[in-house]
């Protein structure tokens, strides 16, 4: 027997849904993955992908998630994934002749790059959409599909910020297209500036927009969540995450500094800079990142809810600090072979650190609608353009 | 055990998110669900079995929705193997520890294998079904960028270079017709020490230090130039695009969920394995054209140990800071990204082809 102690009260002894009192349930997630079990998935798929020559790709990744979800109990009820290899197979098919066709076109001329850019750029928030749907109508928690609720519309008003200052530069650029020789002149400069630093501080907004669209529409039967959280709110981590990072990599550039200053000769310097670029990118993947995900996190899932469910998330930045580093350390003395132990562990702590508060006991859920499935190409498309489906 | 003997478990029906208490009885063709007021039956074939796995809740999925679910994994594997439910291949080999650890053993001599010999193979193929029109587009754009920041006008006599072109022209010519690629010999003077270039499409470089360090010595310059003519005749660059993608591929599949930093380390090692490859087969060819033209492949041993010479001097040459001391046998001649064999292989090499 599973030993679980949130499980008896909640399940075993569920009494008629009708009677349930409308108080508050607080439901825990847990994750029950193992390491070693999931090592044991993975090498087997590595093999089998490998063997295969690629093909068995949406068969190992059915698998991984399949035991993932498997393994993610929500008050001691596991969730499911259902999705169908052979639906993301050909999925993948047509994701990858996208790509092909879009790599081709950039290698045969500039204009064709550009004109497969925008069709690329212009199917996006399509293949987002349906990615989305995808994953969740292929998702279910005691036997209920989760559904996504988002339309092709809001897909593409939420990637909104960043198609304006696209066009706009690439209307700048059409238009100087002609006299690329003579030295541009000033509009030009000030509107692709204009446009470069707009980039920049619409890129916490952007994020706002699509988490906003993702949050706004997760559903599991009569429930659909809202998303509380404003887009000051990002701008204020975005600021946080900075801060953050140019403390850390000060510190260790002051460090190399220090221990390399006393040395006069040129080799001796070109050396440092490059040590202290090395050591930076280590620094920010392995307390930056994690300090990021963790404040991303916190305030994505806490602020998402409606009034009879709430989403708490109290993720602690030192605890995936933490095991970032030791996740690194052991990946570097094995090899990479203990990167499933390092996905497992990490995925522990990212998913206990969220509980679920409902005023519905979970027996009073039923299924709304048959949900739609959408496609499998989206969710392909997120794995050949590393769309991230998140959480 | 008989087909009859049943298991607690819990269904759920898919329409509401309530557990409800069942037992499952199997058998040849069916799942029978019974429970208060449910009596269903579901082919066997029409049920998704779980994977067994060490830990967790057994769960399996109804083809008509809902699942039966079972928290009990030792009770339903029990049960389920007393009815002849075999595992599957899959699950019997991550099961076990041994099968894992021959897997793993595979995986490793696989891709060893696909790095030694499947790569290299693929990226052949891959090049030839390439047109030649692409490496020499490719070669004219690298070629501006060289002169753009690496490279300026040469400075040696007109006679010299035509003297170097002549001496190249004529100990080729000695090869049997066909078996050379064509090719275009420029003169450039260098900003990043003495140096000779093969671009993809046919173009080589020759910078007047280099000339200079072998003291004008044409059959040095031949055997320099028959090298990087079998650079160009191998289309090394090419296949190195190839190589790198396809590594890269692989590699952001295995690691890149971690890091995509760490996932261009073993791409950035297989670069230097392919190049040192390359540099071998491109010296091979210098001996054999040396050879067809009657030169001794010993010439090359002269350029290495001027090369060599050079190096133990760093002060006394104007080399800039790109030229990083530690590796001392890198970029000094070659392909512009080349990581290359020792000088004291190379020169063992050379000395035992004079034989």
């Amino acid at each position: 027997m599973h030993t679980d102690s949130q499980r008896e009260p909640a399940l075993d002894n569920a009494a008629p849904a009708s009677v349930a009192p409308p108080r508050s349930h607080k439901l825990m997630v847990e994750f029950t993955g193992s390491g070693s079990e999931y090592f044991r998935i993975w090498i087997v798929n590595l093999l089998l992908v490998m063997l295969t020559l690629g093909l068995y790709f949406p068969w190992a990744k059915v698998r991984r998630l399949r035991y993932f979800a498997g393994n993610t109990l929500i008050d001691g009820e596991p969730m499911d994934f259902h999705g169908d290899p052979k639906k993301m197979f050909k999925g993948y098919v047509l994701v990858a002749i996208l790509f092909g066709l879009y790599n081709y076109a950039s290698n045969v001329s500039a204009t064709a790059g550009l004109v497969a850019l925008l069709v690329v750029a212009g199917l996006w928030p399509a293949l987002f959409k349906s990615s989305m749907q995808f994953r969740l109508a292929n998702t279910s928690w005691r036997g209920l599909r989760l559904r996504f609720m988002g339309d092709l519309a809001g897909a593409y008003k939420a990637m909104l910020p960043i198609f304006i200052p696209s066009i706009v530069s690439l209307f700048v650029l059409v238009l100087l297209g002609d006299d690329q020789m003579q030295t541009p002149p000033m509009w030009a400069g000030i509107a692709l500036g204009g446009t470069m630093l707009s980039f920049i501080l619409v890129a916490p907004w952007l994020l706002w927009n699509l988490k906003n669209y993702q949050h706004q529409h997760y559903a599991i039967g009569t429930l659909q969540t809202q998303f509380r959280a404003k887009a000051r709110a990002f701008y204020w981590i975005t600021l946080k995450i900075i801060g953050v990072a140019l403390l850390t990599t000060g510190v260790v550039t002051a460090v190399v500094f220090a221990l390399f200053s006393n040395s006069d000769m040129l080799f001796a310097k070109v050396q440092s800079i490059a040590l202290g670029v090395g050591l930076g990118m280590l620094v920010t993947s392995m307390v930056i990142k994690p300090y990021a995900i963790t404040l991303m996190q916190n305030l994505v899932w806490t602020q998402t809810g409606n009034s009879s469910l709430r989403f708490i998330s109290q993720l602690k930045a030192r605890a995936l600090v933490l095991l970032t580093l030791k996740n690194w350390l052991l990946m570097a003395l094995t090899l990479g072979l203990y990167w499933p132990f390092a996905l497992v562990a990490t995925t522990r702590l990212r998913l206990e650190a969220i509980t679920v508060k409902t005023r519905n006991h979970p027996d009073t859920l039923v299924a709304q609608e048959k949900s739609k499935e959408g496609d499998a190409a989206g969710d392909a498309a997120g794995d050949f353009f590393g769309l991230d489906v998140g959480l | 055990m008989t087909s009859s003997s049943p298991l607690q478990a819990h269904y759920f029906d898919g329409q509401s998110a309530k557990a409800h208490p069942v037992t499952l009885h199997l058998d040849a063709q069916h799942l029978h669900i019974v429970g208060e007021g449910i009596r269903t039956s579901v082919a066997r074939t029409d049920v998704q079995w779980p994977e067994r796995t060490r830990f967790g809740i057994r769960a399996a999925h109804l083809r008509q929705g809902g699942k039966v679910q079972c928290a009990d994994a030792a009770a339903w594997d029990q049960w389920l193997s007393s009815h002849g439910q075999r595992d599957s291949m899959l699950v019997r080999l991550q099961q076990s520890w041994r099968a894992v650890a021959a897997s793993a053993l595979v995986l490793v001599a696989l891709c060893t294998a696909m790095y030694l010999w499947g790569l290299p193979l693929a990226a052949r193929v891959v090049v030839a079904l390439i047109p030649h029109s692409v490496d020499a587009a490719i070669g004219e754009v690298a070629l501006q960028s060289i002169d753009e920041h690496l490279m300026t006008p040469s400075q040696l006599p007109l006679a010299e270079q035509n003297r170097l072109q002549t001496a190249f022209t004529q100990s080729v010519a000695a090869m049997p017709a066909g078996s050379l690629p064509e090719w275009r010999l420029v003169f450039r003077k260098s900003k990043i020490g003495p140096n000779a270039l093969a671009l993809p499409g046919g173009t080589m470089i020759l910078t007047d230090e280099l000339v200079q360090l072998v003291e004008g010595d044409a059959q040095v310059i031949t055997g320099v130039l028959a090298h990087e003519l079998g650079h160009v005749q191998h289309r090394h660059g090419m296949r190195m695009v190839v190589q790198a993608s396809v590594m890269g591929a692989v590699a952001s599949m295995v690691l890149g969920d971690f890091s995509t930093m760490l996932a261009a380390v073993p791409v950035l090692m297989g670069q230097a394995h392919y190049s040192r490859a390359a540099e071998q087969e491109a010296d091979a060819h210098a001996v054999q054209v040396l050879k067809a033209a009657g030169i001794s492949p010993l010439v090359m041993v002269k350029l290495f140990t001027q090369l060599h010479a050079l190096r133990a001097t760093p002060e006394e040459t104007s080399t800039p800071a790109n030229q990083d001391d530690t590796t001392p046998s890198e970029g000094v001649l070659g392909t512009a990204f080349a990581s290359h064999p020792s000088d004291a292989q190379r020169i063992a090499y050379f000395t035992s082809q004079a034989r």
